[in-house]
């Protein structure tokens, strides 16, 4: 179950992942290394229609509806890399309407 | 003051271990200021901890040990790390970890590679090297790790010092960078038993902030036994194979001699579907992370790449140019996973394979065993750039140790032997939330074990 | 128009995004409230730093569950959150929480009065639960984007349908029908232009009589009830058109521009969305209880149609006059109050349709006079103290400046006079100078009671009671 050049530049994109054309045949072997490693679950046998584990709650515990954030020692005019008159500020994605 | 001092001095002394990433100057004033604000009357108090850098902490930066977050200043701070305050402790700088905790060895930090505290040669494992190393050097007394497939026990084992890794929903996630949401938790190091619980017992507890930690009270410490009377600690075969390395193999035997000594009760167990462990894990870990990670985009915090003038191209240099080679892979394989096509083979089998990895700790608990005892990695500390060839190597270390993770379930490594001068650590698997019991056998093993003689 | 013109048949469903009325966000606590200055109802949580983790919003999970209650969906027990991971800079985790394979509710409906068609039961196919993302606007700074995340993390229900609708004209009465329920059972505002209700369409057409589904677009940026109309016309002539001319439909998304009424495809992305579902690892399953469905289904008012049916016959409204009191809930209410203050129930419900409704208009649809003032004003014209005339004036100034009916009317000298003796007096003045018109009406010319009643108005200025000077009229001009 290797995966193709073509499959590991779509990921990438899915991923939003600049990869190098240089790196990209190293990359496609590793990733098919991994991939052919983990293909051995899907043959494991007994494993058909067994309910997923997840740990933690059996429930969601809800909170009250009121208004009282989390703790913000600063705000985001500290810590974005762009912002002006109150907005976060990124440049046009390039097809917009 | 003379603390603060002190606790600076001893971190500054093991700078050649390249484990803490917060600069000298920073770190000393910041422990002056701590230490003047610290509640006196904290069980804690006075004492440093160092804090693994994937830990927000609103004293010093938070990289996770990457470049995405170079520089990142956390405007809050972990549940954890409140609790660790409210309790009089001083946060005594941020640690070297692999980048988003994705690693085996500290190898894969942004910041260099962290040193094994008794060969320079050697990786301290990973991904919390940093914490384990410091800790194993005496530069601080405890430290918080985190584990998703055994970061804290691997590198406790390979250093010689106690790891724990709680139930998982015993502390709160609020404020640890996630990486496999349902595999992470935050976890302790220390030169004992004692140590490292008392630190895990301030952490624990309820918070809202974290819908997936339970609403307990904060553990409570046992007392140490006088015996393991009534103890029966189960070794399951899967984890003593063949080819284990031999002197792993009498570390641990020497260990089970001394715990039947003290009276416990040895049985042989069997968790069948352990050889699924691993990419069980390999699956779900990165499946999770390749969506943790996409928050980061350069659009709302950290630095972001130069020169992009359209939305793409923003996020894909950013990303590609801030995430490591290890964080990468792990991303597109866990994107992948989850992508149309792939899902049900993939991922959704790994979940399947999670519960019957999960009932087989079930049935031997059910059984009569109230705990396993297992070697923590299949050999010690191995040297740095062995294990970066092939990535799924790097990932077979971690074969004794994903299993806890997987199953929720909380486990301890604490030293049980040397070979050829490095540390071998022997873990404890106990049954979710019964802490108490295990730290109780790990008191026991701790005092009749010699740590540091040749297996 | 329509449906089906030129042997076309039109098929419609709709995805509606619904915003809650809750006082905080879904996940986190700050304030879900619309209108602050931009970035400053925001926290770790919901700008998506690092480490932070969803904490879920009980009362939204109510108003949820009464919403698919209200709608006639199934509830389940059990229904898990899921991520869906797509990349946009007003995204801040770069996922949505939202729900996927194990829904909230399903399979409920929504009987509505089609333009056409007649009644038409539209199926929901499913309502879940998730939260909003933030706001981009791409207007404010040159070549680039503004976001705002005071809206990211805002709970949401969507509500999907099947493809029931045949014209755009029934995809709008079915969102003025759900607009209305939702209103009714206090989940939402519904307000497109705050954003707090949000559509998208799917949009087919295939030969009438034909049963195979056509290829479907989506039509997206429909931003009033008035556009989806207009939206979903324009993109039928265009499929209409397209197939017509022997080509076919590529599945794609429209954006419906409403400066020149057209629609355009979004320019594709690179790839299509896979949005990876996969189930929350930072949020348990939602369990609910059945005595928390059976709570929430004991706090559902009576629904718009259940009230309207009710007032026809406890009222004896015609169904029309029912509707339009049932329109709203605040107005039903108040329809009732005044009723239950003692107004005759039909004249009640012709002030109410009339100057009350008016007055609301022009004040945004405050009700302004207390239900028991109106109900004492509506009492003083049957009583005869009052014209109807008279009345509205003092209506107005109830409607200003609040007060007393009845004091008011003396305050502007509108009170009539319905003493006997004074009417008595006008009259015979009135007869005594009209001895013709007598004559003439008693002969047989009784039309002139009209003109008698007139002049007895004129003699009293306005004051008598004219239902009173007509009865001592009559008396007076008996054989």
């Amino acid at each position: 179950m290797s995966v193709t050049r073509d499959d590991v530049l779509r990921i990438a994109q899915l991923a939003e992942l600049e990869v190098e054309e240089d790196g990209l045949p190293a990359l496609v072997d590793q990733m098919s290394r991994i991939l052919d490693y983990i293909a051995q679950l899907s043959p494991a046998t007994g494993s058909n229609g067994l309910r997923p584990f997840v740990p933690g709650p059996d429930a969601i515990r809800f909170q009250p509806d009121e208004v009282k954030p989390w703790p913000l020692a600063f705000g985001p005019e500290k810590f974005a890399p762009a912002f002006k008159d109150g907005f976060f500020v990124v440049p046009k994605l390039d097809q917009f309407e | 003051m003379t603390e603060a001092k002190a606790a600076a001095d001893r971190l500054v002394k093991a700078k050649r271990l390249n484990a803490l990433l917060t600069p000298v100057k920073e770190l000393r004033k910041s422990l002056t200021e701590q230490a003047l604000a610290a509640r006196p009357t904290g069980v804690l108090y006075g004492m440093p901890v160092a804090v693994k850098d994937n830990i927000c902490t609103l004293e010093f930066t938070t990289t996770c040990g990457s470049k995405i977050l170079e520089g990142y200043r956390s405007p809050y701070e972990a549940t954890a790390v409140a609790k660790l305050k409210a309790a009089g402790a001083l946060i005594a700088g941020k640690t070297n970890c692999d980048e988003f905790a994705m690693g085996s060895s500290t190898e894969h930090s942004a910041y260099g590679r962290s040193i094994h505290p008794l060969d320079k040669a050697r990786v301290p494992g990973g991904s919390s090297g940093g914490s384990a190393a410091l800790v194993a050097a005496g530069a601080v007394p405890a430290a918080l790790g985190s584990e998703t497939g055994g970061s804290v026990r691997q590198p406790a084992s390979f250093c010689g010092v106690v790891g724990i890794k709680p139930t998982y929903g015993r502390v709160s996630r609020y404020g640890l960078v996630a990486f496999g949401s349902s595999l992470d938790q935050i976890g302790a190091f220390g030169r004992s038993v004692h140590d490292a619980a008392r630190v895990l017992s301030v952490i624990s507890g309820r918070d809202p902030k974290d819908a997936t930690c339970e609403d307990r009270d904060p553990l409570r410490l046992p007392t140490v036994p006088e015996s393991l009377q009534g103890f029966v600690i189960g070794l399951p075969r899967e984890y003593f194979p063949p080819d284990l390395d031999p002197a792993v193999r009498r570390a641990c035997d020497r260990a089970v001699r001394l715990m039947k000594e003290q009276g416990a009760a040895v049985r042989e167990v069997s968790l069948p579907h352990t050889q699924y462990a691993v990419p069980t894990y390999y699956v779900i870990a990165p499946a999770e992370a390749s969506s943790n990670l996409a928050r980061f985009d350069g659009v709302r915090f950290g630095p972001r790449a130069d020169g992009a003038t359209d939305l793409r191209t923003l996020y894909r240099r950013t990303r590609g140019e801030g995430f490591g080679p290890e964080v990468r892979r792990r991303i597109l394989v866990g994107t992948y996973v989850l992508s149309a096509g792939y899902y049900d083979a993939y991922y959704r089998r790994a979940q399947q394979m999670r519960a019957l990895i999960a009932q087989d700790f079930r049935n031997a608990f059910d059984r009569g065993v109230d705990l396993l005892f297992t070697p923590t990695t299949p050999t010690p500390a191995f040297k740095a750039g062995e294990k970066l060839a092939d990535p799924v190597a790097m990932y077979l270390s971690d074969i004794f140790t994903v299993t806890a993770n997987l199953a929720g379930l909380p486990a301890i490594s604490l030293p049980v032997g040397r070979v050829k001068g490095l540390p071998v650590g022997g873990q404890f698997i106990g049954q979710a939330f019964l802490e108490d019991e295990m730290l109780e056998a790990a008191y026991a093993l701790e005092r009749a074990v010699p740590a540091t003689e040749e297996a | 128009m329509g449906g089906g013109g030129g042997g076309w048949e039109t098929v419609i469903g709709l995805e509606t995004h619904v915003q809650l009325r809750t006082l905080s966000k879904m996940f986190c606590g700050c304030s879900a409230a619309f209108g602050a200055a931009p970035n400053t109802h925001i926290c770790p949580v919901c700008l998506g730093l690092p480490g932070a983790l969803p904490a879920p919003n009980g009362e939204a999970l109510k108003l949820a569950v009464r919403a698919a209650l209200a709608l006639g969906c199934t509830v389940h027990a059990k229904s898990i959150f899921a991520r869906k991971n797509y990349f946009y800079p007003d995204l801040p985790k770069g996922y949505q929480i939202s729900q996927f394979e194990q829904p909230l509710a399903t399979q409920g409906s929504l009987s509505f009065l089609a333009p056409e068609r007649g009644l038409v039961t539209a199926t929901i196919v499913r309502l879940h639960v998730e939260e909003d993302a933030g706001k981009s606007l791409h207007d404010r700074f040159p070549k680039a984007t503004a976001v705002d995340l005071n809206r990211a993390g805002v709970p949401l229900i969507e509500i999907v349908t099947g493809p029931d609708f045949r014209s755009p004209q029934e995809a709008r009465a079915y969102l003025q029908t759900l607009k209305q329920v939702l209103e009714y059972i206090g989940v939402s505002d519904c307000d497109m232009e705050k954003g707090s209700l949000r559509v998208d369409a799917n949009v087919s057409v295939r030969r009438a009589g034909e049963s195979a589904l056509g290829v479907k677009t989506e039509v997206k940026n429909i931003n009033s009830f008035a556009y989806v109309e207009k939206a979903l016309g324009v993109e039928r002539e265009r499929q209409v058109a397209a197939l017509e001319a022997g080509g076919a439909i590529a599945q794609q998304t429209m954006l419906y521009d409403s400066k020149d009424n057209a629609v355009r495809p979004q320019r594709s992305k690179e790839e299509s969305h896979d949005y990876r579902y996969f189930p929350e690892p930072d949020l348990p399953p939602l369990v609910l209880t059945p005595e928390f469905v059976a709570e929430q289904q004991s706090l559902l008012p009576e629904l718009p149609a259940s009230k309207r049916e009710r007032f026809v016959a406890q009222y004896g409204l015609p169904r029309q006059d029912a509707a339009v009191l049932t329109a709203g809930r605040a107005v039903a209410d108040y329809y009732e109050g005044v009723v239950h203050a003692g107004a005759e129930a039909k004249a009640a419900a012709n002030w109410v349709m009339g100057e009350v409704l008016a007055d609301a208009k022009d004040h945004a649809e405050a009700l302004r006079v207390p239900a028991a003032a109106l109900a004492q004003l509506i009492g003083l014209v049957k009583g005869g103290t009052l014209s109807h005339q008279a009345a509205k004036r003092v209506f107005g100034e109830l409607a200003n400046r609040g007060g007393d009916p009845r004091t008011i009317a003396e305050a502007l000298g509108v009170i009539q006079v319905a003493d006997p003796t004074a009417v008595a007096g006008w009259v015979s003045e009135v007869l005594g100078t009209h001895a013709n018109e007598v004559g003439r009406y008693k002969s047989g010319e009784t039309k002139l009671m009209a003109f008698f009643v007139g002049q007895v108005m004129k003699a009293s200025k306005g004051k008598a009671d004219p239902k009173l000077a007509q009865r001592v009229l009559e008396e007076k001009l008996a054989p």
